[in-house]
């Protein structure tokens, strides 16, 4: 009877087993599905529908993966590695995680979507990366407030027309129902990013032809940091300028969620984020801007210096084929797919708000910022983000505190300057002796 | 007799058949695991083997060795579990510490460079000193009020049960929710009612006292549990006696019921004290380890990051996992020295007792 039960015991153990085994490892074993790992939560949606057609047409199944709301996706990947469950398909941002990935995706120059584009992630003479998207940073203003106001963004060229509009709507804001000029935020546990790296990237690129690197070259020289003093000190001066006119309650402490839904709800004449901002305030602060009389949205350059007329444009992330998968053809004619203007750019620009990179694409986003990069893309009035070349962690680990101290008003402009230079020194101390 | 011997036969061909076979099983799966045949069902037959070793142990006809048998096949699963997800990786973690690991490949052995290396950062230093710094604050705050709670809750006086409730609540939300629940009240709410200029955690030195307070918000209420119990087992009749040979309160207090509760005290002290030194989840959630801080001759910007969260941030925000693991170690090595120190010294007073 024991002996019975305990058989049966160790029978219906290994069924329930087969049972809840089975599936998982079955469908990976019949190949024709191809796994594509997302890091933008906001666009899941519409990328399950660019899969859902592209399985419609040609009968591979693709699964989207989206990971998001803080999960950091570089770490959560090296899990995946690690455990043999790579995607085929998966995101990374750009020269940061290349020496992770360096040796373990596959080389896609010979693809046609390829010629299509300059946004292509390159490395080493080869191309890694399939760019989906481009976002813009740069001074959103609100274009209501300002009319009302009667100043043209257009007029804003530099530091002195920027400080004159700054003046002329602090004056005007009970008129013009603002409860500050800029909405710029410095709290460093959580928006380090913002100004960390957005705002810094503003120094290193501001004004520049995209392909000039002259500034990251400069800190990322052999010997040590090295920085332009007087450019330096003219883009600290303006984001003192941004201290001084920002939302005071909300400055030090305030977080993306608090920034992104006041200037929505029209409080705030500028704000201090890039493009992305428009699908936030499309999509969780419908409402409020709705309530603001949707107003049109646009971006100025941060013009510290007299003449810098561009804003910082660029593929925020690229996403790699992992060159160990079975199903490394089909991930790339997925890809290509993708790239076409009768394939995935429908989706990717339509439901996914992205601005396309491709030039053969004719879709237009419906996105508040999507005509305005277009407008000064084909102006030729971009700069590149060289703040991607910027040693991994050092928003977080390093500046984005200065920023947050400056805006306490623990230091002057030049306090300011010398602080943020000593930082970036430490900072790429400690990564070249490895802590 | 005859028939329990034919069993012991019988049992013993099925015994040694169903060894054999689950051997068979499991090198077969790992031989299919080491091809990378991809089979579906290879980690299925992998266990199957485990379980049919498992069930062939089980039925061996031995008296003598039946009892140890016995207590290995139901300690298996526990030590299964304990070397798959501590002793392994605590080696891997060791081993990783000696090479330039970046989560994905190592390309070298550096021998103890990682060590040398997080010494010699004052960002790491520190966060030792602060956490040391927190653990003493909180070993403290945490006790004395948990205890003063669990007085208050076990007094005669109406609705303990409620307050014993409404102490113990905050434990049972997750460290993150209250981090950010207390972020909100500490940025919004604090801020305006008392027309502060800005929030307790964009200050270094107020931030450390902001997640002080949550932790003790959320930690006190569980060491109250604790001592509630301690305090209830108290025999009625020492103190009783003491009343009648007229002990006053203070004098009960620390005359019978604190000597009583040695045990119980022991225990709330080493539970304060390590799970302050593992602080993460409220560290992170509430400041996320920033804030600005002199220190060693350069300004830091991890003022308020404990070692938890330092280690953290090492492997994951500056994706240097070789180090991490190596300050990983040292943090266990710390922990393990301290608790077994702690567990010595209170075990030697409850014996003086």
């Amino acid at each position: 009877m024991k002996r019975a039960l305990a058989l049966t015991m160790a029978a219906l153990t290994g069924a329930s087993l087969l049972a809840v085994g089975a599936p998982a490892t079955t469908a990976k074993a019949a190949g024709t599905e191809i796994r594509f790992l997302n890091n933008k939560v906001e666009i899941d949606e519409g990328l399950k529908k660019l899969a859902a057609a592209y399985e419609k047409e040609t009968g591979v199944k693709v699964t989207i993966e989206s990971l998001g709301g803080g999960v950091n996706t570089q770490s959560t990947l090296k899990g995946y590695y690690q455990a043999g469950n790579m995607p085929d398909i998966f995101v990374f941002e750009g020269d940061k995680d290349i020496s992770t990935w360096d040796g373990l995706m596959v080389d896609m120059s010979d693809q046609d979507w390829v010629k299509d584009t300059d946004a292509a992630y390159t490395y080493n003479g080869g191309v890694y990366g399939f760019p989906i998207t481009t976002e813009a940073i740069g001074l959103a203003y609100n274009k209501a407030v300002l009319d009302k106001a009667g100043i043209d963004p257009k007029s804003i060229t530099g530091p002195e027309s920027m400080k004159a509009a700054f003046e002329t709507l602090d004056s005007k804001k009970d008129e013009l129902g603002i409860t500050a000029v800029v909405g710029y935020y410095t709290e460093p546990s959580a928006l380090w990013w913002s100004t960390g790296q957005h705002m810094f990237a503003s120094y290193l690129d501001e004004g520049l032809a995209r392909d000039d690197s002259t500034y990251i070259d400069m800190m990322n020289a052999d010997g040590g940091p090295t920085f332009d003093d007087k450019r330096m000190k003219d883009w600290a001066t303006m984001v003192s300028l941004f201290n001084q006119y920002a939302d005071q309650d909300n400055l030090i402490s305030g977080t993306y969620d608090q920034q992104i839904l006041n200037f929505a709800s029209g409080k705030y004449a500028f704000v201090t984020q890039g493009s992305w901002i428009g699908s936030t305030i499309m999509n969780d602060d419908k409402d409020a801007y709705d309530a603001a009389g949707d107003f049109e949205i646009g971006m100025i350059p941060y013009a510290f210096e007299e003449g810098q007329d561009t804003i910082l444009t660029n593929t925020p992330n690229w996403y790699g084929i992992y060159k160990d998968s079975p199903n490394v053809e089909a991930a790339e004619a997925f890809l290509n797919w993708c790239a076409s203007n009768d394939g995935g750019q429908k989706y990717l620009v339509e439901d996914c708000g992205c601005v396309s990179p491709f030039k053969s694409c004719t879709y237009v986003a419906d996105d508040p910022f999507a005509q305005t990069i277009i407008d000064y893309a084909n102006a030729g009035k971009t700069s590149a983000w060289h703040w991607l070349g910027m040693p991994e962690g050092i928003g977080q680990n390093a500046t984005g505190v200065v920023f947050n101290d400056f805006a306490k008003g623990t230091y002057d402009v030049d306090g300011f300057v010398a602080q943020l230079q000593q930082s970036i020194k430490d900072y790429y101390a400690s990564k070249s002796t490895g802590s | 007799m005859s028939s329990m011997n034919k069993n012991t036969v019988g049992r013993r061909t099925l015994s040694i058949a169903m060894l054999l076979l689950g051997t068979l099983a499991v090198i077969a799966s790992l031989y299919l695991d080491a091809i990378k045949s991809g089979a579906g069902y290879r980690g299925a037959l992998l266990i199957i083997g485990a379980v049919v070793i498992l069930c062939g142990l089980y039925f061996y006809p031995t008296i003598m060795k039946h009892r140890a048998i016995i207590n290995f096949i139901f300690l298996f699963p526990l030590l299964f579990a304990f070397v798959v997800t501590v002793i392994i990786p605590m080696i891997l973690g060791i081993f990783y510490s000696f090479t330039d690991w970046n989560g994905v490949k190592f390309s070298k052995f550096v021998g103890f460079s990682n060590y040398s290396t997080m010494f010699k950062d004052p960002a790491f230093i520190w966060s030792i000193l602060l956490t040391v710094l927190f653990v003493v604050v909180n070993m403290i705050l945490v006790n004395v009020i948990g205890f003063l709670l669990a007085l208050l809750c076990t007094n005669k006086l109406k609705g303990t049960g409620f307050f014993r409730a409404a102490y113990f609540l905050p434990n049972l939300i997750g460290g993150i929710v209250l981090g950010y629940i207390w972020q909100f009240i500490f940025s919004n709410v604090l801020v305006k009612m008392f027309s502060m200029k800005y929030s307790l955690l964009a200050d270094t030195n107020t931030a450390f006292l902001a997640i002080i307070i949550v932790y003790v918000w959320q930690y006190a209420g569980y060491i109250m549990l604790i001592y509630i119990t301690g305090l209830t087992t108290i025999p009625g009749d020492v103190l009783e006696a003491a009343a009648i040979d007229g002990a006053n309160a203070t004098t009960t207090l620390f005359r019978i019921k604190i000597p009583m509760i040695a045990s119980t005290i022991t225990i709330c002290t080493f539970l304060t004290l390590t799970s302050a030194f593992k602080q993460f989840d409220v560290n992170m959630a509430l400041t996320n380890g920033t804030g600005s801080m002199k220190f060693m001759g350069s300004v830091l910007s991890n003022g308020t990051q404990m070692l938890a969260l330092n280690i953290y941030s090492t492997a994951i925000s500056r994706s240097n996992y070789a180090l991490g693991q190596a300050k990983a170690v040292l943090f266990f090595i710390i922990l393990a020295a301290v608790s077994i120190i702690q567990v010595r010294i209170s075990n030697s007073r409850e014996v003086e007792l």
